[in-house]
């Protein structure tokens, strides 16, 4: 009886301490995506001057057609956002590529995901079409395939070439911050935001300059620069999502 | 000669065989559309991405619980006797994560891909963990359920063998059922969870979420067990049911309501302790606007007040007819209160405009989500009927082996 309890208790010991390694391991392993996305060597980032912004929506039709979007998603919406004086104000929306993202930390299947760079990227091949990023997403900024985009993209060519994949029907998408013009930019040894080849699409785009692109890692990127000499905002800051999209608020001009 | 046959084709087992099959049918084509056509047939919207099959989802998950919960007051808790009403919570509960399985299939964008929650995993994820869970406890609920489909005539006749092996299972019934009460209690809140974490949507974006899924779940999925049973009772004598068993359950589930209906206020009213735009209009939305009937009519009174009242006064819980009335309103109310939350919480549009107004939308199942829907409820009320029928689901004079006698083998004497 009483060597039974020895080894009961030494069986209960066992347990605990293989539990406790298991979970120590498990707890290692995935503090990656519950601590937010990683810092690689660059971190990207896009400031939109709303005092700037005219509301052409130049940036949505330069989107749609280089990420070859079907005209019944927008992966940048230009909304409306009050007046300031008599002056109509918008407010651009592109991926807000958050720091602790909603839609990475819900995914069942890790279909959304962070790169070193803190672009939040998604993999349509991997993912099941649960919608539930969709739902978690503050800031709407993802589309659903309802039905799969066939037949010609409206904004091509007048607006650009497709530079990606149309996706499949049945999953969601958002804006990649033009992850493939980024990438292949840095090969070609340009630089994101200075360099037209390698910026995104929306940010050339733009008529009045109301968009700028580049790294926060850098201190003389023009964001960094941006967002040291002005007052900035970013979209539901109280959520803790920690957007890299910046907003600077259009003030009433001084008479 | 004409006569004959039509009295035997019109038994009222064959007639409910019939329509059953009719609006199985009608959902086969509804899905098969939705395979082909995709869900751009739906009224789902990014708006509202989730809508009738999500709640169908919750709900058969929720009225399910009973057998988790029986099987560990049975086998845990010792409440030996009551043994008869958890094979058959155990055979609802099993109807009901299949019928759960089904709908999320439909749902999904790429149904092809559904084994990828269980390769590719995201611990992070409520949904991974709600996913891993259901699935390995349909996988106890068919090793639970192995000693009742042991029961088929034929398997009995034909294999007798492995029908012997099926039963055998049974003797492993407190192990099953501590995986089982696991992995419940792990599933069932979260599923609260899923919601309760998203803080986008402050309606949703609550601790409290999982415990009340948690708790209406186990009030809603014994209520349905008892429902079950009594109305299989009533249509056939192949159901034999101990009715002061069942009486006792019901009384029980009389003092769970009492709790359910104070945390369910409380979860309500304290709402709007703190202001969050999107959490008072939710509020509102539910209490005063479109949801209001679901919610105070439904809900709280039908769901809870008043089979509340009539599963405590003990001469309306004796009358049989009143009994069943009153289990089918809890599980009802429960089936509503998942429909409110899964859907309001959609309707209340959050801007991320700063400053911007909180605007509402609205969703309408279209008739494809409906016939589908449909036919997920008729494949689940065709599985009870046929296991009351030809597996002895609801035989209260049944009484398994004693599990104790065959397994334990005393060496010496246990002092006490």
């Amino acid at each position: 009886m009483a060597k039974q309890n020895i080894n009961r208790r030494e069986f209960l010991k066992l347990t605990a301490v293989g539990v406790a390694v298991a979970a120590g391991t498990r707890a290692v392993t995935t503090t990656k995506a519950s601590s937010g996305a990683p810092k690689g060597e660059h971190q990207w980032a896009m400031v939109i001057d709303q005092s700037k912004c005219i509301g052409c929506g130049y940036c949505t039709l330069a989107c749609q057609a280089h990420n070859d979007i079907n005209p019944e998603i927008e992966w940048n919406k230009v909304v409306p956002d009050g007046t300031v004086g008599d002056k109509q104000v918008y407010l651009p929306r592109p991926c807000m590529h958050c720091e602790k993202a909603p839609c990475v930390e819900v995914c069942p299947v890790k279909a959304s995901y962070y790169r070193d760079d803190g672009i939040v990227m998604m993999d349509y091949d991997r993912c099941i079409g649960c919608r539930y990023c969709q739902i978690a997403c503050p800031y709407d900024a993802r589309s659903f395939n309802w039905e799969k985009f066939t037949g010609a993209n409206p904004a091509v060519p007048e607006w650009g070439t497709p530079e990606v994949e149309r996706r499949p029907r049945g999953v969601p998408e958002k804006c990649s911050f033009c992850y493939q013009t980024i990438d292949r930019g840095l090969a070609l040894g340009l630089k994101p935001g200075v360099d037209q080849e390698a910026t995104p699409a929306c940010v050339n785009a733009c008529p009045t300059g109301a968009r700028l692109f580049g790294d926060l890692n850098d201190p003389e990127s023009t964001v960094s620069k941006a967002l040291h000499e002005n007052p900035s905002y970013r979209l539901r800051e109280n959520l803790g999502t920690g957007p890299r999209v910046y907003y600077l608020p259009a003030v009433a001009e001084e008479a | 000669m004409l006569k004959n046959l039509r009295s035997k084709l019109f038994t009222p087992w064959a007639i409910w065989l019939g329509l059953m099959g009719l609006i199985l049918l009608g959902g086969a084509a509804a899905g098969i559309m939705v395979f082909w056509k995709g869900l751009g047939i739906t009224n789902l919207s990014d708006r509202v991405p989730w809508g009738l099959w999500i709640t169908i989802d919750l709900s058969s998950i929720a009225l399910g619980a009973g057998a988790f919960s029986l099987c560990a007051g049975v086998y845990l808790f010792g409440l030996k006797r009551f043994q008869p009403i958890a094979r058959t919570a155990t055979f609802v509960g099993l109807i009901g994560y299949t019928m759960a399985t089904l709908a999320l299939i439909l749902d999904i964008g790429k149904p092809e891909r559904f084994w990828h929650s269980m390769v590719y995993w995201n611990t992070h994820s409520l949904l991974w963990e709600v996913t891993m869970c259901v699935i390995l406890y349909l996988t106890v609920l068919m090793l639970e359920a192995m000693p009742i489909i042991a029961n088929l005539e034929w398997l009995r006749k034909r294999l007798p063998k492995i029908a012997k092996l099926m039963s055998n299972v049974h003797h492993y019934a407190p192990i099953l059922a501590i995986i089982g009460l696991g992995l419940s209690s792990l599933h069932q809140s979260s599923l609260g969870a899923t919601y309760g974490v998203i803080k986008a949507r402050p309606f949703w974006f609550k601790p409290e979420m999982s415990v009340l899924f948690m708790f209406s779940a186990i009030v809603g999925g014994i209520s349905m067990t008892l429902f079950a049973t009594m109305l299989a009772s009533r249509l056939t004598p192949k159901a034999k049911t101990s009715d002061a068993l069942i009486e006792r359950v019901a009384h029980f589930v009389g003092y769970l309501l009492i709790g359910y209906f104070y945390f369910r206020t409380w979860d309500a009213l304290a709402t709007t302790y703190t202001y969050d735009p999107g959490r008072t209009e939710g509020l509102h939305y539910l209490t005063n606007g479109p949801f209001a009937f679901n919610f105070w009519f439904v809900e709280m009174l039908l769901g809870m007040i008043v089979p509340m009242i009539m599963l405590l006064y003990q001469p309306i819980r004796m009358n049989r007819f009143w009994r069943m009335v009153a289990l089918l309103l809890v599980a009802a109310g429960v089936v509503a209160f998942r429909w409110d939350t899964n859907i309001a919480g959609q309707l209340v549009l959050m801007s991320y405009v700063p400053g911007a107004a909180i605007t509402y939308t609205s969703y309408r199942p279209s008739l494809v989500e409906i016939m589908a829907g449909a036919a997920i409820i008729a494949y689940g009320l065709t599985a009870f009927s046929l296991g009351v029928k030809y597996l002895r689901v609801v035989d209260h004079t049944l009484v398994e082996e004693e599990h104790e006698k065959v397994h334990v083998k005393a060496t010496e004497p246990v002092s006490i």
